[in-house]
């Protein structure tokens, strides 16, 4: 008797996937030529043209398992070779933005933040929390509110403490729901990488140590030269811009922590010894953090023009997910930048309300991680891990007792 | 009659560097007494057909042959009105077939032999030329130009609607109460035209207004064909009620089968007769005329299809029998009728399977008479099950074959878009029930790379349509051959006779059939076939009025003429007429129709007493050309062989051989024949005992896919080819003198091996030892 897998394919995935930009999902037929011409397929597990019959008849728990449509960069390849119009990419870009949802919880904020409307709501609502927690700091510093008198000093509109009340507490929030999407999508590319289950029921993952040795490290490593994303044919030169974003992320989070030390820390134990914000232009830190938003921005810049021509060409689809994540990031880079020019001029009308603005765009784009397209930030990753690890898993290298039972090797 | 020849030999395209022109001219007018003789160098020109002109008129021509080009060229301005025209292939037969190579040792001896095959050709045709006489048209004393359209389904309507626009009137009948035939149960129909995206609406109903506004046409519905009788022109048709019998019905004649006893020994002509009679009891004779018979010209046979339902054990394994495993045809009938539900319970139906091939993983055939259109149908079915259900339908389609035709590939390509379309190429193996009606289809080999499994509501069969003539009859022919189109099982009960060159004729000639009953098509494609039938019928009634051949040979006005004193009412001409021309009476003495034959002269060739022949076509005309031959007594290096060749394909194919460069041995003489049925055994006796040294029958493919322009010709030449052997043996002469080659038009490039073989063959068993006799 052959066995057979039981099949109920369920058109709301299959609908979804169409709706969110793979509305070309149909028309695949089959040839293969996507996964020939990607230039990331790999030769085990050569995508997307499974991702596109799995979506096609509906069957959402091999698409949720697939890591595979993590390692897509959307060069749009596929798309330009495919001789019957189905741009896998799109596709895989599609299946990629519905699991991002699939994972986020709760689910309204996923679907307030998948609209420019719900971003800007959100960005007016976080300012005007953040309004209330400086009018409270207000009664504590004495300082006016809210345009506070004197020279522009951001910190005499909110000071360090009330903003690390705010967004370390948002940090936290952001942390927990990135942590129970990545396991739940760890989980599910297991199974669907069929790597069994441990002891406890759970997906195998490797201890902390090995984990961060001998997959994250790697991972980043790869990440942040971009190897991949540079072979991506049609798309290299927009690696360009993604890893000048990338790296004004890093540089933008090494210099926050540096001031938090610097500022809160240092400046609180020795008051009035300079290390107080804000931080004189020559302070290499301030040197440091201006670069990065020079580079965020330019880094922006040049994803919004190279994804604009790329849309333009046919090369690929934009949703409007793709633009909400540039404008939310530019909106922080250039508020940033003109809080800082406006603060050195000393305009305070439009000084304050512009160090508002950016305070408002900040906590949207940090809530935004788990939530939105920048969540690609944490799967993607997950997903480079992922593949090395099972790919040691299935070589019996992995350790940790979860070698596959495998063929004895030959006596010599 | 005594002929005054014009003989005119082309003189370019090589045929003066290959031989010695002027000769051929001082053999015809000298040893041949011909008239005229000219060598022309630019034959094929106006000034040259006026120069004949002139000729014919001072020197009383009557009879004109051209040398040069291949008799398949045809040049308007070579018309001369009374004069008979013949033409003769010495470019392809002779020039281009036969190169000499100067720098050989014997190039002498091939220039002595290619001036010996042209002096032939020149020598047959001149002796034809005084043997043929010139056709009379055959006339029926009164024409009838009614049209009858057996069948009111979309086929037949729209035939009815062209021949009635084309000012004819027209009859139809319909067994049915009513018009509409099966379409009249579609709830839509496949697309027809661009973006082929989206479902047509039935056109039947509109159909039906129209043939009962037109006051050309008249329906008789609830009727059926009793028999028809007569010939083109003079059509005698019986109709009678519905499902009723008749004194009038058609009689059967025996099966061969019938025709033995017991053991297996053929029954006396007595013992057959009164078997027949039993057989056929309370039916009129065949000849017998039905005075109250409707006059018609000519028939098209639209009587369509009818879904195939599958036998009670068919099918067990796709659960057959099951209420919820139903046929397109019944999902097609509940469709119009409303919503789709689930024969066993009633339920809403929301997941359907459409299983289009049966065969499971050991056979990848689809279901009987399954078809392109069964595909589309299958699709259509799917899309109708979507616009019923858009939030949650799911139609899975698991096929082995899905064919699209042409512009319908975007109606395919259309579909898989619908997210609840699931297609995938795949074996049925299994259908189950759980007991509740809910059911399970298995499926292996699919795209998705495993064996899958689906729960749905119904399970529809993508079965075939049959063709209405596999079972009956339909138009039941008062024929000497019987009621129905002859050898059905090589087409699988369709009626067309010969698909490829001559769409909508049948096995009878003046009947055309359109719609499904000729083969399996869509609902527009048969209305398109009604018009092509209609204007076949319409054109047979006009070669009927000018008293000319229908397809293929338009242009020929001769019809056979038969020398009943010598009849030995042998019934091979009766029997082997592959249109069922010929009738006989009590005796058994043939009885022409002239309108019904198609002049192939099958009955010629059967013919042992050779009392059947036409003008300019016959034992005689024939058997002289061959004994025409100079066939050299004592030289071994100029054997002679003659070779028959089908007009058709085998002919064409020579002409293409030549065209391409390829050369053959010198020695045979080729003939056009009208078809290998026509070639008499007495044309192989004369060739052989006028010494000549072989015979090649050059023909057309027969059997299953057989390419004969009249069905049957080349298959009975070689049952003859027995009685050939036979005659050969007697005479103490090897039987393999004697050959027949089967050829495709297009095969021009084995012409030369097929021939050069031969010779060898006869070159290898020596003289003919009755040479010089």
């Amino acid at each position: 008797m052959s066995e057979y897998t039981k099949i109920k394919p369920d058109l709301d995935f299959v609908k979804g996937v169409m709706d969110a930009g793979g509305d070309t999902v149909n028309r695949c037929y089959q040839c293969a030529t996507c996964s020939i011409v990607c230039p990331l397929s790999t030769e085990d597990s050569p995508f997307p043209r499974k991702e596109m019959l799995w979506a096609q008849w509906g069957l959402a728990s091999k698409v949720s398992g697939d890591v595979d449509v993590w390692l897509c960069h959307q060069c749009g390849d596929c798309s330009a070779y495919c001789p019957r119009d189905a741009k896998p990419g799109d596709v895989l870009g599609a299946i990629r933005a519905n699991a991002i949802k699939y994972y986020a919880e709760p689910k309204s904020l996923a679907n307030l933040l998948s609209t420019s409307k719900g971003i800007i709501s959100t960005v007016i609502a976080s300012m005007v929390v953040v309004l209330f927690v400086a009018l409270i700091w207000s009664f504590v510093t004495g300082e006016s509110w809210p345009i506070p008198k004197g020279t522009v000093e951001y910190h005499k509109f909110l000071s360090v403490i009330p903003i690390d009340i705010i967004y370390l507490s948002l940090a936290g929030f952001v942390a927990w729901v990135s942590y129970k999407g990545v396991t739940r999508f760890w989980e599910d590319i297991s199974k669907g990488a069929g790597l069994g289950e441990s002891y406890t029921g759970t997906a195998p993952r490797p201890a902390l140590g090995p984990l961060f040795k001998e997959y994250v490290v790697p991972a980043v490593k790869e990440i942040l030269a971009h190897e991949r994303f540079k072979k991506c044919g049609a798309a290299a030169e927009r690696a360009q811009g993604h890893l000048w974003t990338l790296w004004a992320f890093i540089i933008l989070f090494i210099v926050t922590n540096l001031a938090m030390f610097y500022a809160d820390i240092l400046g609180n134990l020795f008051p009035n010894s300079g290390f107080h914000s804000p931080l004189a232009l020559y302070n290499p830190i301030k040197i440091l953090g201006n670069i990065g938003a020079v580079m965020l921005i330019a880094g922006i810049w040049m994803l919004k023009s190279m994804r604009e021509q790329k849309t333009e060409e046919g090369i690929f689809k934009s949703s409007a997910q793709d633009w909400n994540l540039i404008w939310l990031i530019f909106a922080v880079g250039v508020t940033g930048l003109a809080a800082e020019i406006f603060r050195l001029i000393g305009i305070r009308i439009i000084a304050y309300p512009t160090y508002w603005l950016h305070l408002g765009c900040v906590a949207t784009l940090f809530l935004a991680l788990p939530f939105t397209k920048f969540a690609h930030l944490l799967y993607r990753t997950t997903a480079y891990v992922f593949q090395r690890y099972a790919a040691d898993v299935k070589a019996g290298e992995a350790g940790f007792g979860m070698e596959l039972p495998g063929e004895p090797e030959e006596e010599h | 009659m005594s002929k005054n020849i014009g003989l005119y030999i082309y003189t370019g395209d090589g045929i003066k560097d290959a031989v010695d022109v002027d000769k051929l001219v001082e053999l015809a007018t000298g040893e041949l007494n011909v008239k005229v003789a000219k060598a022309v160098d630019d034959l094929y020109s106006e000034s040259a057909a006026s120069m004949i002109e002139s000729d014919i008129e001072s020197e009383e021509l009557n009879a004109v042959i051209l040398a040069g080009y291949s008799p398949r060229y045809e040049f308007d301005y070579m018309d001369f009105p009374g004069v008979y025209l013949d033409k003769v292939g010495l470019r392809e037969l002779v020039a281009w077939s036969h190169q000499i190579d100067p720098e050989a040792e014997d190039a002498e001896a091939q220039k002595e032999h290619i001036q010996e095959l042209a002096e032939d050709y020149i020598r047959m045709y001149v002796t034809k030329m005084e043997k043929v006489e010139m056709p009379e048209p055959f006339k029926l004393e009164q024409i009838n130009n009614r049209l009858l359209v057996i069948g009111g389904g979309v086929a037949g309507m729209r035939a009815a609607l062209d021949a009635a626009e084309a000012g004819y009137e027209v009859v139809i009948v319909e067994k049915e109460a009513e018009l509409g035939g099966n379409a009249k149960y579609w709830r839509k129909q496949i697309p027809v035209g661009p973006d082929y995206s989206s479902l047509a609406s039935p056109v039947v109903d509109d159909l039906i207004a129209q043939v009962e506004a037109s006051d050309k046409i008249t329906v008789k519905t609830s009727t059926e064909v009793a028999r028809t009788a007569g010939e083109p022109g003079e059509f005698r048709i019986s109709l009678k009620p519905a499902g009723t019998k008749s004194e009038w019905d058609a009689p059967v004649p025996l099966t061969e089968e019938e025709k033995l006893d017991e053991n297996g020994k053929e029954l006396s002509a007595e013992d057959q007769k009164k078997k027949y009679e039993e057989k056929n009891e309370g039916r009129k004779d065949y000849m017998e005329v039905d005075p109250d018979a409707e006059m018609f010209g000519a028939v098209v046979l639209a009587s369509g299809w009818k879904p195939y339902e599958p036998a009670e054990d068919e099918f067990p394994h796709l659960a057959w029998g099951n209420p919820n495993v139903v046929t397109n045809f019944a999902f097609e009938k509940m469709a119009k009728e409303g919503r789709i539900t689930r024969p066993s319970d009633g339920k809403e139906v929301k997941t359907v399977a459409f299983v289009m091939s049966p065969g499971g993983k050991d056979d990848d055939a689809d279901f009987p008479y399954a078809s392109a259109v069964t595909s589309m149908v299958a699709l259509k079915q799917a899309k109708m099950l979507r616009e019923d259900q858009p939030e949650d339908g799911r139609a899975y389609i698991f096929y082995q074959h899905m064919r699209t035709v042409g512009q319908y590939e975007y109606f395919y390509k259309g579909l898989q878009n619908d997210p609840g379309i699931f297609l995938t190429k795949g074996a049925v193996t299994e259908v189950t029930d759980d007991g509740a009606g809910n059911l399970t289809v298995n499926v292996e080999d699919t795209i998705l790379g495993e064996n899958i499994s689906v729960d749905v509501d119904l399970v529809v069969l993508a079965t075939g349509m049959v063709p209405t003539t596999k079972d009956d009859p339909v138009i039941n022919f008062a024929y000497r051959q019987g009621p129905a189109f002859r050898d059905l099982d090589l087409f699988g009960g369709y009626c067309d006779s010969n698909f490829i060159c001559f769409p909508y004729e049948t096995r009878r000639t003046g009947v055309y059939a359109a719609g499904g009953v000729r083969r399996s098509l869509t609902i527009e494609e048969s209305m398109e076939d009604g018009s092509g039938a209609a204007l076949k019928a319409i054109q047979c009634l006009q070669a009927v009025s000018e008293g000319h051949a229908v397809h293929p040979r338009t242009w020929d006005y001769d019809y056979p003429d038969f020398y009943f004193q010598r009849c030995t009412q042998c019934k091979r001409c009766t029997e082997e007429c592959p249109f069922g021309a010929l009738d006989d009476d009590e005796k058994g003495t043939p009885k022409p129709n002239p309108t019904r034959c198609r002049r192939c002269g099958t009955c010629m060739g059967a013919c042992p007493e050779r009392i059947i022949g036409f003008k300019d076509y016959n034992i005689d005309v024939v058997g002289s050309m061959i004994k025409s031959i100079e066939v050299p007594d004592d030289d071994e290096d100029k054997l002679r062989m003659i070779i028959f060749a089908c007009e058709n394909d085998a002919y064409p194919a020579l002409d293409m051989a030549a065209r391409k460069g390829h050369t053959w041995s010198p020695l045979p003489r080729i003939i056009p024949v009208r078809c290998l049925g026509s070639v008499n055994v007495a044309w192989i006796k004369d060739a052989m005992s006028s010494g000549m040294d072989g015979a090649l029958l050059l023909g057309c493919k027969y059997g299953d896919d057989y390419q004969c322009h009249f069905v049957k010709g080349s298959e009975l030449a070689n049952r003859r080819m027995e009685n050939v052997a036979e005659t050969l043996n007697s005479l103490g002469m090897e039987p393999e003198r004697v050959k027949l080659a089967q050829i495709a038009i297009d095969e021009y490039d084995k012409v030369p091996e097929i021939i050069n073989e031969f010779v060898e063959e006869v070159v290898g068993m020596g003289p003919n030892p009755f040479k010089g006799w």
